[in-house]
């Protein structure tokens, strides 16, 4: 998208974090929407195997969140990590033997997730030190005033196929467009932290459990219908939300597959266009897993 | 049909004596949470003692947030919390230990989820006298109830105040007197939560209560919310139906709103509603403190 932005105005914050280790507790299991318990994988530590432009759903997982799961020992750290890195910021491995290894922020689930290639992620494991290079939160639009922009890089910015319409609404390409019915466990929350699950795309459970949305993928910009973030997550019909999916299958129930918020506003300030090929893969670049643009990495060189 | 239910007060039921200490409302360094308008606002009611807040009153009366009539009960370690949220019901009777209200019985009126909170009634003249950090017990009885019709999946409600709701019970199905019904995406805060411990947030504001007739909306009512399984984790399933009773009033927060605890469960085909938007009684508080009473 080239639209006009105050991106010249935004800072680049160095921010530590830590990769964090998948956490349990005595018990164990917990339950699938018919009852059933289930232990599986998903959250936390370094997921291999699962990148932008993998599907989400179908893994024997429960919340898998791609590549590295980031967060800080610090509480008022962590939240500052959290809520500061955007999709599409750099990532460098500081420590460990992928020191030097850079990867690239795809979304936020109360870890910020970062997807790098597949041969460097596998020489990262928990407790390996981190530096995001945050910077995105304070963008606006000129062009498009009612339409908050949050947790994007200004590289992911100028990546988004669309932009300004004729009739000058946002054009926005998408992949996938979510129903209000779908909108699960996030509702609530800010949406500058964690995502929001996806119910309806529980692959290979009920009919009744459908809502269409079983071929998402990791890394689709998609929109959120009858939903406002701009100040949280709310339902509000005549409102969208546009969001790009950060993690990927879930077994618990009222969870699933989930967005990280991108944007938000009135709908009629929306144009958007059904693009299967909107996906962070294409739209920033992939081999075996997000490489750092070129252009992502300057943010490095900001200071 | 009968109007009681059949086979729920088996004596397999176990009653459990929990301690919780009466709650003193908190927030965090900055005074203000922002509304769906991105306005700061000062939280008022958020848990603690409520005084002047009643069953029967409306959700939208008050400048107020999550409000709870009565009382919200926590306990410190999160383990126990967790515990007391999850098998404290409504009708449970609450006996106050300490303090000067020592002695005043109320009963449990509903349940909040994140850390977890009891909401307990008392007379008001029992809250005047309550203080927050006073050490209450609540005697658990509930969970584990037989399901009530078959499908049906019954939680959160002491069964000796199944008779004092508005609900008739039969060998296959159940019909409830409810204020209204809603679709599921108004459900907010609290989807995908564990259903004993946690309410779900009906995003309903003064503004567009008339699009879901819920005008009328009181604390006590009962509501069903069509197309949510509660069984377990609260979620979508298409066909399914759940009934809960609001136990805290509106919320500006976007995702949040007026919460009902859920007390039913099932297939849509098992639980014939009739909604009736401006006549319902729901909890009445009286029944409330009398089932309670009965059981201290």
């Amino acid at each position: 998208m080239d639209l006009k932005n105050n991106a010249h105005e935004l800072l680049t914050q160095v921010l530590a974090g830590e990769v964090w280790p998948a956490l349990a507790d005595r018990h164990g299991f917990r339950v699938d929407p018919d009852g059933r318990p289930f232990l599986l994988p998903g959250m936390g530590g370094v997921t291999l195997g699962v990148h932008c432009g993998d599907p989400a759903t179908g893994w024997a997982g429960d919340h898998v969140e791609p590549g590295l799961s980031v967060r800080h020992r610090d509480p008022a750290a962590n939240f500052a990590l959290q809520y500061l890195s955007c999709v599409g910021n750099t990532v460098v491995v500081s420590s460990g033997p992928a020191a030097g290894a850079e990867g690239v922020v795809i979304g936020q689930h109360a870890y910020v997730l970062v997807d790098m290639e597949e041969s460097a992620m596998r020489q990262v494991t928990t407790g390996d030190q981190v530096t995001v290079f945050a910077v995105g939160q304070g963008m606006r639009l000129t062009d498009h005033p009612q339409i908050v922009v949050k947790n994007c890089s200004p590289v992911l910015l100028a990546a988004l196929a669309g932009g300004t319409a004729r009739d000058g609404r946002l054009e926005v390409h998408v992949a996938a467009r979510v129903p209000a019915d779908a909108i699960g466990a996030g509702s609530g929350m800010v949406s500058e932290f964690a995502n929001t699950d996806l119910m309806g795309a529980y692959a290979g459970l009920g009919e009744d459990l459908s809502l269409g949305l079983e071929g998402l993928r990791i890394g689709d910009v998609v929109a959120l219908a009858d939903q406002d973030h701009r100040f949280g997550r709310g339902y509000r019909e005549g409102w969208t939300t546009i969001g790009v999916m950060s993690t990927g299958s879930c077994q618990l129930f009222g969870h699933g597959p989930g967005p990280s918020t991108l944007m938000s506003g009135p709908s009629e300030a929306f144009r958007l266009v059904d693009d299967p090929a909107s996906n962070l893969a294409l739209l920033l670049g992939r081999t075996d897993g997000l490489r750092p643009d070129p252009v992502a990495a300057g943010g490095r060189d900001k200071s | 049909m009968s109007t009681t239910p059949r086979d729920t007060t088996g004596d397999r039921l176990v009653s459990v004596n929990l301690t919780a200490f009466v709650e003193q409302a908190s927030v965090g360094s900055d005074p203000f949470r922002i509304d769906g308008e991105g306005v700061p606002y000062v939280p008022i009611g958020d848990g603690g003692i409520v005084i002047g807040l009643r069953l029967g009153d409306g959700v939208f009366d008050h400048a107020s947030d999550h409000a709870a009539p009565g009382a919200c009960l926590i306990h410190d370690d999160a383990a126990v919390g967790y515990a007391l949220v999850a098998q404290a019901c409504i009708g449970n009777p609450v006996e106050v230990r300490t303090g000067a209200a020592a002695g005043g019985i109320g009963a449990v009126a509903g349940k909040r989820g994140e850390g977890g909170r009891v909401i307990a009634v008392f007379r008001q003249e029992v809250l005047h006298e309550l203080r927050p950090g006073d050490q209450v017990a609540v005697r658990s009885r509930g969970q584990g109830t037989p399901s009530l019709a078959e499908d049906v999946t019954v939680c959160n409600v002491e069964p000796d105040l199944l008779e004092h709701l508005p609900i008739t019970f039969g060998a296959v199905t159940l019909a409830v007197k409810v204020r209204t019904v809603v679709p599921s995406r108004l459900v907010g805060n609290g989807i995908g939560r564990p259903t004993p411990m946690w309410d779900l947030d009906l995003q309903i504001d003064r503004a567009t209560a008339s699009m879901w007739k819920a005008e009328q909306l009181r604390l006590g009512d009962l509501v069903a919310i069509d197309d949510i399984d509660a069984r377990y984790n609260a979620g979508y399933r298409r066909g399914w139906r759940s009934i809960g009773i609001v136990v805290h009033g509106s919320s500006p927060q976007p995702g949040h709103g007026p919460g009902v605890t859920v007390i039913l469960s099932g297939p849509a085909g098992c639980i014939d509603v009739e909604a009736d938007a401006a006549h319902h009684v729901g909890l009445d508080e009286e029944a409330l403190l009398e089932v309670a009473r009965a059981r201290s």
